[in-house]
């Protein structure tokens, strides 16, 4: 990145990364019942990393988002903040797999999934709690952890 | 039984975890892992436990992994345990501040699981896997010192050979596969206890004769056991397996990986013995090699040199042994498998301790290290005339054995009209004396004058010096026993070990309960021969450097060296221009086989099942849909014609947007939100790449883009084709109907439940409930990517060490 990013591109940038986030969180939480669901939502947030990471670099996304001063180099996996990468998409991983092993606790076969109807509720009325939540949070930590790590990486060759 | 086998394995992957937390500790992990298999080994052979334990493994094909515990196996899994026990132990010792220990205890600890698994496979096709798997570990650990090009060399030798010996063997317990459909009246694989080959040899062999394969078999399994155990003409990796680190050398290439070959003569023998075709086999491989390598023996001039010749001359007397007919020939090699694994563990383990101590392993630069090193000069002295076969040291027992077998193969063949076999004691005599030469030489490392400039020897640690203490004391407790037997006090667990170890080499009907050995108390004919192996040794010692040149001039003629032949056998091949075809080095050739291979074979699959490729429907295309559709061909031709790579890209993104368009038409919202986010983000690493990359494509020769248009076209096609198949066939569409039916919210429903999706959006509740499986195993796979991307790129740099 030898050119430095336009104001024009900064600031949609400022503007626009809060609603592509905001948006993803939306598409992970509705997606039981409309257009959406962990992968989704997930990518989506990448993208929204991504776009940081090109208008402001690397450096800018490890120092200022995620608050770790002090380290030079943002891809060695064992300092940087591909560590961090890495440990999102382990997260993930656990969850989507502890999610089915908590069925087999209650003598279910492995990830089966329940739904959990929570009434009455002011305001929503009702809530519909669906147990494939947690699994698709897993799906959703693991697919941002992986791919930004993967970007990370290969970005900064 | 089946513990024992999965032990090592088990503590071989877990030792990446252990080593982080005990570093160079970790050789006492492994050495306590391979104490618990000696212990569940010991058990096995306490409780006397004899028999099959069999687990399916492809029973379509009627393989199992079957396992068999006799004498035989119970000698070899005690070898493989116990000199691991010592071995690992050692290597704490040894290994100390040496790079790759990881890598090292993993694999030395896999090549002991896989060297149980060979002396306690009963059925062919288990032996025949973890007999590879020993001569992959072998190949790791020869090549432990990655950058020496001597290693690389050494490494790729012994696996060429012994993994070629090992196919020529496949193909024999194919072949006896095949034959024991007759022979038993169903094909099996089984080799060893019930209802197997060896259960029933008789029959087996007369159904291979009547099939004329009995000397093919004979000769496939003979090349299998010739090629591990280092015989003549195949001995020629083992001295070059010497680049291992010592421990290895000490494990793999004289106590155990090397006895896989001798186990699998012994462990045919009951099956395949006839004479003469499997003395004449045996017994001649077994003698020339004992003779051959021990004349190389002496003209060796590193002390691991003359120890790895050394020990393909006892490998071949261990195979002439077995190869001879009679109880004695299966007592012979019976018995030298025991006492060669332990006086020759132990002189590793003593070249080691000079190695390292001395800093040098010439044999020239060394000697009178019996000062420095006294107590590694009492073990050598126990091993080293154990190793020259003079009593009352336990190599002598054994050796006396072979002298008296093949004294009476030959007195009954010359009884029968065939002088030729004398030569068999003649060369066993020859050889033997050898053998006494350079067992001696390598005794006097030990003696005489300290040369000036040999420095200071320090004292091993205690981690080296002891294990090769426990192993000189078990060979000087084997010999003590045949002179305490000489005045009737007999070692009777060892002699009754020894039976049964000779019965499961010997042929049905002559079994003994328990052997006897002593000290010879009259003139025997076969004592004579060992009176005058020993003069004619002690005779020759003095001009020993002599001898030495001379064997050395003979070696140096080109044709009488194995190793000429293999050399330019390799570098013809490395030379030919196949290898410049199929391995260019350049991404786009490997790509291309790879695509016209998947094309080729589903094209192919779809011509052999004979499908017919459904009719095209244009009928009810809406207008929307074509128009998009030919927006994404004409940005498909523009990617082609683009002018620069940013251009490329941006072009191609276009089809990937029409893409999801065309979902949106299609009524698949989920699809069409998946493919506009991954567009994006696929848009956006392009373009991060491609500033690295220069700006313009060079002009393509016309031959190169006709060949990547035939590829192109090829997948093309499949692709296309596979399409049409794909949604041309109507399945009956319960699965669908039961997802719509269950996958929403059920008119009536309590609170909570279990038996529905409970979600508008079916594509999701598919995704997470009723296939969450897949989409585990496929989110596994993403991260896996992840991984793969951070060691090969932001790890590149890092070696083993850290």
């Amino acid at each position: 990145m030898d050119r430095e990013p336009t104001v024009i591109a900064r600031t949609v940038t400022r503007l626009v990364v809060p609603m592509i986030l905001v948006t993803a969180i939306a598409l992970l939480l509705q997606g039981h019942n409309l257009p959406g669901g962990g992968f989704i939502a997930g990518v989506l947030t990448v993208v929204a990393v991504a776009l940081v990471y090109i208008i402001f670099g690397l450096d800018y996304l490890q120092t200022e988002l995620f608050d770790r001063n002090g380290v030079t180099v943002p891809y060695e996996p064992e300092t940087g903040i591909v560590k961090e990468f890495g440990n999102v998409f382990a997260l993930g991983l656990a969850v989507a797999a502890g999610s089915g092993i908590v069925a087999m606790a209650f003598d279910l076969p492995f990830l089966t999934q329940g739904i959990l109807f929570v009434e009455p509720l002011p305001i929503y009325g009702y809530l519909e709690v669906a147990s494939a939540l947690a699994f698709d949070l897993g799906v959703y930590a693991v697919v941002v952890g992986a791919l930004l790590t993967i970007t990370a990486v290969v970005g900064e060759e | 039984m089946l513990a024992v086998v999965v032990v090592p394995f088990l503590g071989a992957a877990l030792t990446p975890l252990v080593y982080r937390v005990l570093g160079e500790r970790t050789a006492y992990y492994a050495a306590a892992v391979a104490a618990v298999c000696l212990g569940l080994v010991a058990n096995l052979g306490l409780s006397g436990a004899h028999g099959t334990v069999s687990v399916p493994w492809i029973p379509e094909y009627g393989v199992s992994l079957a396992f068999y515990v006799d004498g035989l196996a119970l000698l070899i899994a005690t070898l493989a345990s116990g000199v691991g026990v010592l071995v690992f132990t050692y290597s704490g010792g040894y290994m100390h501040g040496e790079p790759g220990q990881r890598k090292y205890y993993a694999t030395l600890l896999a090549f002991m699981g896989s060297m149980l698994g060979v002396a306690l496979a009963a059925d062919l096709i288990a032996l025949f896997v973890f007999w590879e798997l020993t001569s992959v570990s072998s190949f790791l650990l020869i090549g432990h010192y990655q950058d020496a090009d001597a290693s690389q060399y050494a490494a790729r030798k012994s696996m060429l050979i012994t993994v070629a010996g090992g196919l020529f063997m496949l193909v024999g317990f194919i072949l006896l596969h095949d034959v024991s459909g007759t022979a038993l009246g169903e094909a099996t694989f089984r080799l060893a206890g019930d209802g197997s080959m060896i259960a029933s040899a008789g029959a087996m062999v007369d159904a291979l004769r009547a099939e004329g394969l009995f000397v093919p078999v004979l000769l496939l399994v003979g090349l299998g056991a010739a090629t591990k155990s280092a015989q003549v003409p195949f001995h020629i990796w083992l001295p070059n397996a010497m680049e291992a680190p010592t421990p290895v050398s000490a494990f793999l290439h004289s106590a155990t990986m090397v006895k896989a070959g001798v186990y699998l003569v012994g462990r045919f023998r009951p099956l395949l013995f006839r004479d003469p075709e499997w003395v004449l086999v045996f017994a001649t491989l077994g003698l020339v090699t004992m003779t051959v390598a021990a004349v190389l023996a002496v003209g060796a001039s590193d002390i691991k040199e003359l120890l790895a010749y050394s020990t393909a001359s006892h490998l071949g007397l261990i195979v002439a042994g077995f190869g001879l007919s009679g109880y004695v020939g299966a007592e012979t090699g019976a018995f030298h498998i025991l006492n060669h694994a332990l006086f020759k563990a132990a002189l590793f383990l003593v070249a080691g301790i000079v190695a390292h101590e001395a800093g040098t392993r010439a044999i020239s630069e060394l000697g009178g290290l019996g000062e420095d090193l006294p107590i590694t000069a009492a073990v050598t002295v126990v091993a080293a005339l154990g190793m020259a076969g003079l009593p009352p040291f336990n190599g002598f027992y054994s050796k006396e054995l072979l002298f008296e077998g093949t004294w009476y193969v030959a007195k009954d063949a010359a009884a029968g009209g065939s002088p030729l076999w004398w030569l068999l004691p003649v060369v066993a005599v020859f050889g033997s004396v050898f053998t006494f030469l350079y067992s001696i030489r390598f005794l006097m490392l030990f003696f005489g004058e300290k040369p000036a400039e040999l420095g200071e020897v320090h004292s091993p640690p205690l981690a080296m010096t002891l294990p090769a203490v426990v192993l000189g004391a078990l060979a000087l407790v084997v010999g003590l026993g045949g002179v305490t037997a000489t005045v009737g006090v007999h070692l009777e667990p060892l002699e009754q070990f020894v039976a049964s170890v000779a019965n499961s080499a010997a042929v049905a009907g002559t079994e003994h309960e328990a052997i006897s050995y002593h000290l010879p108390t009259e003139v025997t004919p076969y004592v004579l021969m060992s009176a005058v192996t020993i003069a004619v040794g002690a005779v020759t010692y003095p001009f020993f450097d002599r001898v030495r040149d001379g064997v050395r001039t003979l070696r140096s003629v080109d044709p009488l060296r194995p190793n000429w032949y293999y050399d330019g056998a390799t570098e013809t091949l490395d030379r030919s221009s196949v290898i410049d075809v199929v391995q260019t080095g350049e991404l786009r050739t490997y790509a291309a086989a790879l695509a016209l291979a998947t094309a080729g074979l589903a094209l192919g699959a779809y011509a052999a099942a004979g499908v017919a490729v459904p009719e095209l429907a244009f009928a009810g295309l809406e207008l929307a849909l074509v128009v998009v559709l030919l927006v994404a061909a004409v940005s498909a031709v523009a990617v082609l014609v683009a002018p620069s790579h940013i251009a490329g890209v941006l072009t191609l993104s276009i089809l990937g947007f029409m893409v999801a368009i065309f979902y949106i038409l299609a009524s698949a919202p989920d699809l069409a939100l998946t493919q506009l986010v991954i567009e994006t983000l696929v848009l956006v690493i392009f373009l991060l790449v491609l500033d690295r990359l220069p700006a313009f494509y060079g002009g393509p020769s016309r031959l190169r883009a006709g060949r990547d248009a035939i590829v192109a076209g090829a997948v093309g096609l499949t692709v296309t084709v596979t399409v049409l198949l794909s949604t041309a066939g109507t399945p009956d569409d319960v699965i669908a109907q039961y997802f719509v039916e269950h996958g929403g919210v059920p008119a009536e429903h309590p609170d909570f439940f279990l038996d529905a999706g409970g979600g508008g959006n079916i594509v999701n509740v598919i995704l997470v409930d009723f296939r969450a499986f897949d989409t585990l195993g496929e989110i596994s796979v993403v991260a896996m990517a992840a991984l793969s991307v951070i060691t090969l790129i932001a790890m590149r740099d890092r070696g083993e060490t850290q």
